[in-house]
């Protein structure tokens, strides 16, 4: 049995179009800080750093971890680095739990980060490559026909998707933290937004954020005597698919459901939708939402927009989804994964402020990346395992 | 026996434009040098880094003592370079050297225009040659020249 690991300590930066004040080293800095004080301790009690980071190609600085070295207090120390793509938020802090779980080191310093403004990162994700055509779509157009196809295939009235942003973007209202904060968002709003990626509104799409996430995730000793709560990490899981292939369920990937399968029956999970109390999914377009709640087994095939319509999926509603405010109201990419498995974190520690979920006790965390290609997810609790 | 198939293969450029954020402490040293003049950063030991680093090697702590240097130092060690490329900075033979400005205690990557490797040593003193037109980048020094 692996030993017990635990976040001590989260941290993140205002998330925002442009942090041009500060260097991507002092982006980073800021949210590592911030996870350092909540977790009641320094530099020297870090064991090892491990850096997450989407395609060096977003700023075009190779190999980040070299140049942040200094300023993640790693001289000296080990220093890893994680790829895979948009969910590497997630799968950074599943290696460093694992790190922990696996007694290799006692206490890891774990940050990811994106610094939007200073990249293209809509555009590094379409290269013109020879032999293939150039599509030239950016993230949303790749995934906008698996939208309308979900659309088509559950019946799902058109307004579901503008649902979701109205409550997403509500949320994120109550996060100081969040990009995106549109107090007088309403349905009418949305739909009213330009085209992006037909059937995607503007505003049902993700922002461009600068920001970055930090975590200290320590072991059971450690855990305990810990200034704040411990959010006790119950389970850890990640999986990986091909970009396409014949037969490929890209509404309900089979490579998620095996990763919520493996996540679940480590947690003990049974019945996702009663158990869990809160979630933070990885939703960049709003029809990922009701997507993920079926992949994810909350409720069954094509019943995913009904419990959005219903309202399940708002504070209110009995599985909140993105308290606070999610991806749609900030997506500094290299971060955002982490930043679901640290409000999740944040949340059965009871410190989640205004978008804290009374009562939480069981969270999910979730991240997506590539082409549906890499999922990662953790089950954190107020509990010990 | 079949043909062998003619296998394909193609070049292509990959290539976008990025924006640099130098942050307070590094722009501060990119500005001095638009005015010709060097600064290091005071680091926790007392060690004058340059060029500045925004966080402290050993300490991790964040620095912002910014400390003026010469624009004289020594080499502290040396590569020929006798085939200058395209991109290299000057056209012509030079080395590519440390150099340990006088009132730092770290040596800075830089060019030195000695106009044959014969001209090199270690220990040798050298002066920065300053561009004709700074703008704020580390190439305001144009080379190193000996003194």
């Amino acid at each position: 049995m692996a030993n017990r690991a635990a976040v001590v300590g989260v941290g993140q930066t205002k998330h925002k179009s442009r942090h041009k004040e500060v260097s991507i080293a002092g982006l980073v800095r800021q949210a590592a800080e911030r996870a350092l004080a909540d977790a009641g301790c320094g530099w020297q009690d870090i064991d090892a750093v491990v850096l997450g980071k989407a395609p060096d190609m977003f700023e075009g600085v190779v190999m980040p971890e070299l140049y942040l070295t200094d300023a993640l207090g790693g001289n000296g120390k080990p220093v890893l680095r994680v790829h895979t793509a948009g969910s590497v938020g997630g799968s950074t802090a599943v290696v460093a739990a694992n790190y922990v779980q696996s007694g290799a080191f006692r206490r890891v310093l774990t940050v990811t980060f994106e610094k939007q403004s200073e990249s293209n990162a809509t555009w590094a994700l379409s290269p013109r490559m020879p032999f293939v055509p150039h599509v030239n779509a950016g993230a949303g157009g790749f995934f906008a026909p698996y939208m309308r196809l979900y659309m088509q295939k559950y019946h799902a009235p058109e307004h579901i998707g503008c649902l979701v942003a109205v409550k997403d973007r509500l949320n994120a209202c109550r996060n100081p933290y969040a990009h995106l904060q549109i107090p007088n968002i309403d349905l009418a709003m949305v739909q009213q937004s330009p085209m992006l990626w037909e059937p995607l509104h503007f505003l049902e799409s993700c922002p461009s954020s600068d920001g970055a996430c930090a975590l200290v995730i320590a072991d059971e000793q450690i855990a305990e005597r810990s200034p704040n709560p411990p959010a006790w990490i119950v389970a850890t899981s990640t999986r990986a698919d091909g970009v396409m292939y014949a037969g490929k369920d890209n509404i309900h990937p089979k490579s998620l459901i095996a990763c919520a399968k493996d996540v679940y029956s480590k947690a003990g999970i049974t019945d996702p939708r009663r158990q869990i109390d809160v979630a933070e999914l990885y939703v960049p377009f709003s029809w990922y939402e009701p997507m993920y709640l079926e992949t994810l087994g909350i409720c069954g095939e094509g019943e995913g927009w009904k419990l959005t319509e219903a309202g399940a999926t708002a504070m209110t509603g009995d599985i909140p989804i993105n308290p606070s405010g999610g991806v749609l109201s900030s997506n500094p990419i290299g971060a955002s994964g982490m930043l679901r498995f640290g409000e999740a974190a944040l949340q059965v520690r009871g410190m989640a402020g205004e978008h804290q979920v009374d009562g939480a006790r069981l969270a999910l965390g979730h991240a997506f990346g590539g082409a549906h290609s890499y999922y990662a997810m953790w089950v954190v609790s107020a509990d010990k395992p | 026996m079949a043909t062998q198939p003619e296998i394909l293969t193609k070049s292509f450029e990959l290539g976008y434009t990025y924006t640099r954020s130098t942050g307070p402490l590094i722009g501060r040293f990119l500005t001095g040098l638009r005015e010709r003049r060097i600064h290091g950063v005071r680091a926790s030991d007392g060690r004058v880094i340059v060029p500045p680093a925004e966080y402290d090697p050993q300490t991790a702590a964040a620095l912002d003592e910014l400390v003026p240097v010469a624009d004289t130092g020594t080499v502290t060690t040396w590569c020929w370079v006798c085939e200058p490329l395209a991109h290299h900075l000057l056209p012509h033979p030079f080395a590519f050297a440390l150099v340990r400005l006088d009132g730092a205690d770290v040596p800075l990557l830089h060019l030195v225009d000695a106009g044959d490797e014969t001209a090199m040593r270690t220990g040798m003193r050298v002066r920065a040659r300053w561009s004709d037109d700074p703008r704020g980048s580390i190439t305001d020094i144009a080379c190193f020249e000996p003194v």
